[in-house]
């Protein structure tokens, strides 16, 4: 992404007025933002949860969710987490053997996850708990949904870090990048672990 | 009239990119004055767009019980009025102005993220196309601008209208939150050595706290239309009242958003008077730090106070005086402003040009809107006085004798670095009187009618109301206004071929956007200046007159103190232009979902677009990395 | 730069000529007027309005007074002069933060005060069961009706004067408002949601009353009177509407009631598919309730007035007179034409305008 040549600090290109990087000013930023995203999206399953149950066409949470399946996804997500900081450490001490292990083994738990909700998804489907299926598939769908589709947004980002190191293995930015993405990754994570005690555990 | 000129020193290196000439040059830009003119021309056009829906309106509103347009395609008229306004006008003529203006006034050479910023103004137009496309599809959108659930299920609006409203807006949201992250990061990352936060100009400021304001408002009202795209497309029941959905969460989420986007409507162009009657006074400032930090406690308040649009909805009387009593605050920091502004004048020694007579009647006209806010703002009168005209006319004394007045304001104050040369000044203030006159005469009779019990989105009335006459005044002087609009087209067609030049500092004004040529160079400072106060002009052309106050004189700002780096500018590119294609046509995609041939094939294209934009992008940024190898 | 040009009073004497305009708006007797009112909702919201008016206009004087005088003072300066370089005053700044604050603190005190009052709803109110429908309103009155059944009506809502009505509202499709402005301020009808809004009427009277929130195609035309009667003289419209209608004189435009009363009840015409008729084989519950519908005060949701005449042109032309209407586009001009003579539609009138309702009627105010 774009660099800002800030006067006065020549060789930290990125580094402005502010003492940070402006891509992590960034990403911090849309972070920010995301969270406002996810803070409505919970919020209106909050709203529905009691109307849902007071309906005659309820459908309870606690009969339709295996709550052993999604811990099994949230121990997933919470290892690449784990995984993504040591890839982050091996990318700093420049061992870019191991930074390529955990970086793919960090993706690779990712789409499991995905993969795990696809599962869970279908199951639902088929024991009749759809998007129009009650205020509960709604409301679930779309907000576990979302989730599912901001981990793969983070899991192609991760993807893409990878490849721009394989492609510009001396770019000055490598250390950045994967921080960025890690920081995305690491807020995806946390989102899901919200997500996960509002709609698994309460 | 002083005009400095010839104070920046030796010319350095040329950048080192090639523009490519002509249009391509344009869809390929990064620069952020070609992106900021690109804002501004495509805002200009959708305001005169949504101007010629306003003249049909009021027409059909000059007589009683008027044929001249149907009431379905009135009811698309004042939805799509309001939309266009609202988001393809005022927000993006701020953004345009901030896109240009900004880096400029911070010592930068260009926004933080130049192709991020690319992105945001074809998104924003694409957008905008989208919306209007809507008109040869079946149908525009005829829901009203806040579009109301259940309205805007399919059974109540089954024509495609209410998609494209929700999909163009969607994509002018992506637009408007990158572009406010790219202002935040480029105002806080981006400064010349020694702009402070409590140096930088106001205009500046404002729009900082606009763009946290963004990035933090806009979430609600995406998530709002991805809920009501779900219920339109995919049998979600978020907003269907029979199977248990909430109508009301709807105006929560919309109006969380809602009101704080008048603020983004607004104090961008709070910005602009703070820079205009400073300059015109030959004064700085009163107040720098109460008119700075009472925007920002605008921008805090205007998240607590989204429910003074619902005291009708019945939230009851607790959270109604909670609401109330928010929002009557907001007088405060408002008042502080407009205080601030007219001791700046006093004592001044003002000079009446259109863009300062543009600046005051911003003042005078928001007062007026400010004051009937007030009673807006008190649930029992609300109550009489919400969703009939007089609100109607509340809101464009806000967002047109305040916004859209004091933008005036700021394209005849910086018309002049964007061209090199000068608006006609006689012309202008010919201008100026007509629209001053016009908008009252269009606005103010519309409190009377609202009082006398006019409702508002109504295509017709009966005659014996007492509404008959204002009705028809307002008419007329909606005309007046068209007219006065045209006037000013005549003065840019004619200034921008015969216009005097402008030289770097017309205005004998203050902040560093004047130090550089009119138009500014493609990397807009040959050498990055060091500040040492609020004026750094001022004090480079004033030193006697220097200083922000606090006795100690500053040292010359123009002259640099420091090594200089290189100047690097990134290349053109069309993956910006590319991407956007590409979200627009997945966006498409989705509207169709209804026919999955058409839908998948759409969905995969903009797809494919966006996988190869965004692989180019990734090149591109390693192209301009100042390591790269070349 | 140029300072020949006309000083900016003419704005202040336009604004002070259209805020004289709204005061005078307040003596006014317009049909709509929130100034004018005739009920203690409206007339509490009122007596808070004055106060806050005279606040603004004060604030407003003062500070575009501030204003133009600086302008108007400060314009002329010889060109170079160099003003004084102040950079702002604390203890002004403090001053002029304080005394807005204080006015919003007053406004605040008189709002709440107000918004107590509006929001009592007594036990003994009358209670009335609004409902909103594109694009009509519909009226229930849960405590008048026979046997457990509603007293239902629409378009025409009667109370009495002097006792307080409670208005539960709720709508049976998209959003409606609910407002009445001499009467009472508007309150939002929402599906799935019930709202209250309490009221008494405290002069007799025939009052204007809309829907006040978008709510498709045909908004605009969605309007209903609230006809306010001396308590005696509602008890006899209630006394009275607990009947089961009967046709009562002759036909009207040369139609035959009884004939009109058949074809209304004939099933192949429709008219029973959403239309109920208290007593009578009518009981479809889409449309409005059209028992006594002779002394209806206006046609098609408030947007004629009553008379056979219009009614002749109402059947006839539903399209052109309302548009979107349901009516009309169930019952399309090609199926009229295929199912009803003029005569049947004479015939029509003449039954809907035989059933009606004795009671002295209070002046349109």
């Amino acid at each position: 992404m774009a660099h800002s040549s800030h006067p006065g600090r020549i060789g930290t290109a990125n580094v402005g007025s502010l003492g940070v990087d402006s891509r992590k000013l960034g990403v911090w930023t849309f972070i920010g933002s995301e969270a406002l995203f996810f803070a409505a999206l919970i919020t209106t399953y909050l709203v529905f949860a009691p109307v849902n149950m007071a309906r005659a066409d309820a459908q309870n949470p606690k009969e339709y969710l295996d709550i052993w399946l999604t811990s099994v996804l949230a121990a997933l997500l919470l290892a690449s987490s784990l995984t993504m900081v040591l890839a982050l450490a091996a990318v700093r001490r420049g061992d870019m053997k191991l930074f390529r292990v955990w970086l793919l083994a960090t993706v690779g738990l990712g789409f499991s996850f995905l993969g795990g909700q696809v599962y869970e998804f279908t199951e639902l489907y088929h024991h009749g708990a759809t998007l129009s299926s009650s205020l509960f598939g709604t409301t679930f769908f779309v907000l576990t949904g979302f989730h599912g589709t901001h981990v793969l947004i983070g899991a192609i980002w991760l993807l893409s870090v990878f490849f721009k190191v394989q492609r510009y293995p001396d770019s000055p930015e490598t250390v950045m990048d994967v921080e960025l993405g890690g920081l995305y990754w690491h807020f995806v994570d946390l989102v899901w672990v919200v997500i996960f005690t509002v709609i698994y555990l309460i | 009239m002083a005009i400095a000129q010839g104070h920046v020193g030796h010319v350095s290196a040329p950048p080192a990119t090639t523009v490519p000439a002509g249009l391509a040059g344009w869809l390929s830009t990064v620069d952020h004055k070609r992106i900021g003119i690109i804002y501004m021309l495509a805002a200009f056009v959708f305001f005169i767009i949504g101007g010629i829906e306003a003249l049909l309106m009021r027409v059909q509103l000059g007589t009683p019980e008027n044929t001249f347009l149907t009431p379905d395609f009135y009811n698309q008229l004042f939805t799509m009025h309001g939309t266009t306004m609202i988001f393809l006008a005022v927000m993006p003529m701020n953004v345009g102005l901030g896109n240009y203006v900004v880096p400029l006034m911070i010592g930068a050479r260009d926004m933080a993220f130049p192709r991020l910023n690319a992105m945001s103004v074809w998104l924003f137009i694409l957008g905008g196309l989208m919306l209007y496309f809507s008109f040869f599809a079946g149908g525009a959108p005829n829901v009203g601008w806040f579009a109301y659930a259940p309205l805007t299920q399919k059974p109540y609006s089954p024509t495609f209208g209410v998609d494209y409203w929700i999909l163009g807006l969607l994509l002018t949201g992506v637009a408007s939150i990158a572009g406010a992250l790219n202002f935040i990061v480029t105002i806080l990352n981006m400064r010349a050595p020694g702009l402070s936060l409590n140096r930088m100009p106001l205009f500046v400021w404002m729009q900082l706290i606009v763009g946290f304001i963004l990035v933090f408002a806009f979430p609600a009202l995406t998530v709002a239309q991805i809920e009501l795209l779900f219920d339109r497309h995919f049998g979600t029941r978020f907003f269907v009242p029979s199977q248990g959905g909430d109508a009301v969460l709807w105006q929560h989420l919309f109006w969380f958003f809602g009101h704080p986007e008048v603020y983004i409507l607004i104090l961008p162009v709070m910005g602009i008077v703070s820079e205009t009657l400073p300059t015109f006074s030959r004064k700085p400032i009163f107040g720098y730090a109460f008119v700075a930090f009472s925007g920002v406690a605008i921008g805090f308040l205007g998240f607590l106070v989204w429910a003074h649009h619902m005291f009708g909805v019945g939230l009851g009387p607790l959270a109604n005086a909670f609401f109330a009593g928010a929002s009557f605050l907001i007088a405060v920091p408002t008042g502080v402003k407009i205080f601030n502004w007219i001791a700046t004048m006093y004592d001044g020694a003002l000079s009446l040009t259109t863009s300062m007579l543009y600046s005051i009647g911003f003042i005078a006209m928001f007062i007026i809107g400010g004051l009937s806010g007030i009673t807006l703002a008190s649930p029992p009168v609300d109550l009489q006085q919400t969703d009939s005209y007089y609100v109607v006319a509340h809101l464009h004394y806000v967002l047109f004798g305040g916004s859209i007045l004091g933008l005036f304001a700021g394209v005849f104050y910086w018309f002049p670095k964007v061209t090199g040369r000068m608006l006609d000044e006689r012309l202008g203030k010919v201008q100026f009187w007509l629209m001053m006159i016009s908008f009252n005469v269009t606005f103010f009779p519309m409190h009377i009618i609202g009082t006398d019990g006019m409702p508002r989105r109504i295509y017709t009335y009966e005659s014996g109301m007492g509404w008959d006459l204002w009705n028809l005044v307002a008419t007329v002087g909606a005309f007046l206004m068209a007219a006065s609009v045209l006037l000013f087209l005549w003065n840019l067609m004619v200034s921008l071929r015969r216009g005097a030049p402008a030289g770097n500092d017309p205005w004998d004004a203050a902040t560093l956007e004047w130090s550089v040529s009119s138009p500014p160079p493609p990397h807009n400072f040959d050498q990055i200046p060091v500040v040492h106060s609020r004026r750094p002009l001022w004090d480079h052309k004033y030193p006697e007159h220097a200083g922000d106050g606090h006795g100690a004189s500053a040292p010359d700002p123009l002259v640099a103190g420091f090594e200089q780096p290189a100047i690097h500018l990134p290349s053109p590119t069309y993956h910006p232009l590319i991407l956007g294609v590409g979200l627009t046509t997945l966006f498409f995609g989705i509207l169709y979902s209804s026919i999955p041939p058409l839908s998948i094939s759409l969905a995969v294209v903009g797809l494919a677009l966006v996988a190869f934009a965004i692989v180019g992008w990734v090149r591109d940024s390693h192209k301009d990395s100042p390591y790269a190898a070349h | 730069m140029g300072t020949r040009h006309r000083p900016p009073v003419r704005r202040l004497l336009y604004a002070v000529l259209a805020f004289g305009a709204l005061a005078l708006a307040g003596c006014s007797t317009l049909p709509a007027s929130t100034l004018d009112t005739y009920g203690d909702h409206a007339r509490r919201i009122h007596e808070l309005l004055v106060p806050i008016a005279w606040m603004a206009l004060a604030v407003f004087l003062v500070v575009e007074g501030a204003l133009i005088y600086t302008v108007l003072r400060y314009r002329r300066r010889a060109a170079g002069t160099m003003p004084r370089q102040v950079h702002g005053n604390t203890n002004v700044e403090i001053m002029w933060t304080i005394a807005p604050a204080l006015i919003v603190v007053v406004v605040s005190v008189l709002t709440f005060r107000t918004q107590a009052a509006n929001s009592q709803m007594p036990a003994d109110a009358l209670k009335i069961h609004a409902i909103g429908h594109q694009w009509w309103f519909e009226f229930r009155y849960p405590e008048q009706g026979i046997d457990g059944a509603d007293l239902v009506t629409a378009s025409d809502m009667y109370i009495p004067v002097g006792r307080p009505v409670t208005v539960q509202l709720e709508a049976a499709d998209v959003m409606h408002n609910f407002w009445v402005p001499k009467l009472a301020g508007k309150t939002y009808m929402i599906p799935g949601k019930t709202n209250y809004l309490t009221f008494t009427a405290e002069q007799p009277g025939i009052y204007r009353a809309v829907c006040a929130e978008f709510c498709g195609e045909a908004h605009a035309l969605m309007r209903f009177r609230v006809i306010a009667l001396e308590p005696a003289e509602y008890d006899s419209w209630v006394a009275q509407h607990r009947v089961a209608p009967v046709i009562g004189g002759g036909g009207v435009l040369g139609g035959d009631p009884n004939r009109g009363k058949e074809l209304f009840l004939n099933a192949r015409k429709l008219c029973i598919t959403c239309h109920v008729i208290e007593g009578t084989g009518a009981k479809g519950i889409i449309g409005p309730n059209l028992s006594y519908y002779g002394s209806r005060q206006t046609i098609a949701a408030g947007i004629m007035p009553y008379s056979p005449e219009n009614l002749e042109r109402w059947l006839k032309h539903g399209y052109e007179i309302k548009p979107g209407n349901l009516m009309s586009r169930v019952l399309t001009r090609d199926w009229i034409a295929a199912n009803l003579t003029d005569q049947d539609i004479k015939d029509l009138v003449a039954y809907l305008d035989s059933m009606k309702v004795n009671v002295a009627l209070p002046p349109a105010r």
